[in-house]
């Protein structure tokens, strides 16, 4: 083993959150405790001064989102992190910033709901509501690393996202995976290139046609003008054409409408982070995310050694849904179990009309971590 | 309808799309005139308008950057984006709510906020005493007897006197006028100059719903803010304190090379471990329960094993128990849960009863060994227990300390000379951090 190489660290999932945040170019951030998110924020609090910067705290979840949409608007990457009841509270805002194509992120760290729940115990199940906040029913991209590692890596991810399609993003992750701290080797860190929005100035070539929400494709996505440059911005959160101005019922209004979901939609197959471990000849696939994808890794093995094939897929791109990636992995199975930390089967009862053809099974508890013995038993008496 | 005709910031020719005799009209004039008294370059100046008939100004102002807000927010959003000016950009930009009665108490937390942070932001609040745009209906800023289509006997209770609210948030610039004050140009452009927070608050009349259900008139407003027990005029001109940018350079950036950054740990020892190991560590909190397995784990580090560390106390962090799952492995760690402990310690009394709650007796096997202190008693039978005087030779607060260097003194777990360094690092010499019978055990 050679150890000089490696740089060891004990981390944990929000600790990288926040540094990984950094490493993507988050400039701004605002916070509001909340068990178990409140590390991101001390996190960012520490690490932004550091890197030119600005970390503040917020008198309420709704301000926090409010105050990062508007640092975003002013041109700077920024983001915010909360649980359940937090996201609850910023949902209007989260709305705001997809109608104005404003870049932020906003990372979820699930606890046991409904409503003030289990502040420090862990769940999945914020799943849908982070999803489907919208009116409207837009896709909101949501990623759910699940290891501190990951969390690393997917920050970048997330910003790189908000960035490129101009859309809020949520980073999804849970209790488990925020607040336990693990050995990460940070020389082992996959860092994708970051990716910064495209800006419009005066001087391009194109500036003449460009408008602030201006397409003629679903894939393209127009550059952005910061508050305060010498680009007058028009942002409004109400119905509103290319330029930004405010129509009713206009054709090019429902058209900036319906393209809030294109642009999406049309990079859908760039957007899938997905990992497979594939068993050849085997009936049984097990897909699962966040903490409980750590769970299905150790289950597998048990399974195997038992002497019962199956494949498992862990999901972290959980929206745009990785449609392809899953009928792939779901190809020549019989069973498709779907594990998770909800008592309804939220991602299943997402994913469940694209397996038609499949014996669908979901594997849920509710106040406590799946464990491996639990997904065993209920795959081996199958 | 009114037309503007020679201007800079708005629309040349602007149509005003409100009623016939709306003040809003007039504050949008002035809001013009204002500007164009200070010359700002228009690229330098962000409109941040609140829903509402004040807020459809910001289609008048096409040579300004506008931005058109959530119900309530417009000053939560301008607090980002003139923090994210002043701080992270040109540091030129002026920040101007335009915000209604009714924004103004649903947004109340982000004007006090905005006050409080004394953020360069200006809040105009256009205050007729109703919502206008959804009908007429009763705000928090209607005053006492006033009628609306919601109060139709009379507003039933006191308005709100918002310029307050704003003293108390220790806002720098505080203006009470109306609509038709001869001054008001000048009022609003003394508050946009003002470098920090500041709000002017107009009022005026709802044409359309206010004046048609009181016997009222604009040259009673004054009147009408007084019987209330407001104060009309420039309540508070002073620039005492720092803007929110100064304050943060000096308060925060200024301090910035104080913050520890992140060091590696060095693999620099030895472990002998096939498989992983999983202790569980029980305790009360505030006696280090939690740091305790936060340095098991990092000793484990130290011998080049991964770790996790999973914590659980109650939603209060200072009272009852502490309790901390930590597995150590030669290989990847799944699983971060403890489901078959190797060693489970229990220092105290809530220590132990939380291991009976979480029933961990389920998560033992035949050879797990509980280290308890001697004043605990576990009745169940048939199970490995060491009993030690942790508590008398290691003292409550290293008691959890004292269960981990005994079992890395008697079993072959990791290198105790890591877990001795980082003890020696926070206690000084090690034979001297406990009671001399303590190493003897
Ligand atoms: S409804 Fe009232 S506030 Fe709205 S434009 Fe008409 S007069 Fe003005």
């Amino acid at each position: 083993m050679n150890t000089e190489t490696k740089k060891l660290a004990l981390r944990s999932g929000n600790q990288m959150t926040a540094e990984g945040a950094i490493k993507a170019g988050c400039k701004f951030f605002a916070g509001y405790p909340i068990t178990p998110a409140s590390g991101i924020y001390k996190g960012l609090i520490d690490l932004l001064p550091l890197n030119n910067g600005i970390a503040i705290s917020s008198p309420d979840e709704i301000s926090a989102l409010a105050y990062c949409v508007g640092a975003s608007m002013r041109g700077v990457k920024a983001m915010t992190a909360t649980s359940g009841p937090g996201w609850a509270l910023m949902i209007e805002t989260v709305q705001y910033a997809l109608i104005t194509e404003t870049p932020v992120v906003i990372s979820v760290v699930q606890r046991l709901g409904p409503c003030t729940g289990g502040a420090t115990q862990g769940a999945q199940g914020d799943i849908l509501i982070t999803e489907f906040a919208t009116s409207g029913g837009y896709t909101i991209p949501v990623i759910y690393p699940s290891t501190a590692k990951e969390c690393y890596e997917m920050t970048i991810e997330a910003f790189n996202w908000a960035e490129k399609y101009r859309t809020p993003v949520v980073l999804l992750s849970d209790k488990e995976i925020g607040m336990t701290t693990e050995s990460v080797d940070y020389s082992k860190l996959k860092i994708s290139a970051t990716v910064h929005r495209h800006l419009i100035s005066e001087n391009d070539a194109d500036f003449n046609n460009w408008k602030m929400y201006g397409f003629d494709s679903p894939e393209m996505i127009a550059k952005f003008a910061p508050v305060g440059s010498k680009v007058k911005v028009t942002a409004t959160g109400s119905a509103h054409n290319t330029k930004g101005s405010l129509k009713k019922n206009d054709p090019e209004t429902l058209a900036v409408l319906k393209h809030l979901e294109e642009k999406i939609q049309a990079y859908r197959d760039e957007m899938v982070l997905v990992k497979e471990d594939h068993e050849e000849g085997s009936d049984n696939l097990l897909i699962s995310f966040g903490i409980t994808a750590r769970t299905m890794k150790d289950s597998v093995k048990k399974i195997r050694k038992q002497g019962k094939k199956i494949s498992s897929l862990t999901i972290f791109s959980m929206f745009p849904v990785p449609d392809k990636a899953i009928l792939k992995a779901a190809e020549g199975c019989k069973n498709i179990f779907i594990a998770e930390e909800n008592f309804s089967g939220q991602y299943r009862m997402i994913i469940e009309p694209l397996l038609k053809n499949y014996n669908v099974l979901g594997i849920n508890k509710l106040g406590a971590m799946i464990t491996p013995d639990e997904i065993t038993e209920r795959i081996m008496n199958l | 309808m009114n037309t503007i005709e020679q201007c800079s910031y708005m629309t040349h020719g602007a149509v005003m799309p409100f009623c016939k005799g709306c003040g809003h009209s007039n504050i949008l004039k002035k809001l013009n005139d204002a500007l164009g008294l200070l010359q700002i370059d228009p690229h330098d100046v962000c409109l941040v308008t609140d829903i509402g008939c004040i807020g459809l100004a910001d289609a008048l102002f096409d040579k300004v950057h506008t931005v058109h807000t959530t119900h309530g927010r417009s000053t939560g959003f301008a607090t980002g984006i003139a923090v994210a000016d002043k701080v992270l950009a040109s540091g030129k930009l002026k920040t101007i709510v335009l915000i209604g009665d009714g924004g103004s108490m649903i947004g109340l937390l982000h004007i006090v906020n905005a006050a409080l942070m004394n953020v360069d932001v200006t809040v105009i609040v256009a205050n007729n005493f109703l919502f206008g745009m959804t009908g007429g209906q009763t705000s928090s800023l209607t005053p006492e007897h006033f009628n609306t289509i919601t109060s139709p006997f009379g507003s039933m209770n006191p308005s709100l006197d918002i310029c307050s609210i704003a003293d108390a948030s220790k806002a720098g610039f505080i203006a009470r006028k109306t609509a038709t004050d001869k001054d008001l140009t000048e009022t609003i452009s003394n508050a946009i100059a003002f470098n920090g927070f500041s709000i002017v608050e107009v009022l005026e009349l709802c044409t359309e719903h206010g004046t048609k259900r009181n016997d009222i008139k604009g040259n009673m407003l004054v009147k009408m803010a007084e019987e209330e027990g407001h104060t009309v005029g420039q309540i508070k001109n002073s620039d005492s304190r720092a803007e929110f940018s100064k304050k943060y350079h000096t308060d925060v950036h200024a301090h910035k090379g104080e913050i520890k950054a992140l060091k590696y740990i060095n693999p620099a020892y030895e472990h002998t471990l096939k498989f992983p190991k999983e202790i569980i560590i029980s305790g009360s909190a505030g006696e280090r329960v939690q740091s305790t397995a936060a340095m098991f784990a990092e000793a484990a580090l130290m011998c080049g094993l991964e770790v996790t560390q999973k914590n659980d106390n109650p939603v209060t962090q200072g009272s009852g128990f502490s309790l901390s799952e930590v597995i150590i492995s030669p290989g990847e760690i799944n699983f971060t849960g403890v489901s078959s402990a190797d060693f489970v310690v229990a220092v105290s009394e809530n220590g132990l009863k939380e291991i009976k709650a979480q029933d961990i007796f389920n998560r033992i096997n035949e050879k797990t060994i509980f280290i308890i202190d001697e004043s605990l008693n576990i009745e169940k039978k048939g199970l490995n227990i060491i009993t030690l005087p942790l508590r008398r030779l290691c003292g409550g607060d290293k008691a959890a300390i004292g269960a981990v260097d005994y079992i890395l003194m008697h079993y072959d777990i990791l290198d105790h000379n890591a877990f001795k360094l980082l003890l020696e690092k926070r206690f000084g010499t090690y034979d001297k951090i406990f009671k001399e019978e303590f190493y003897k055990l």
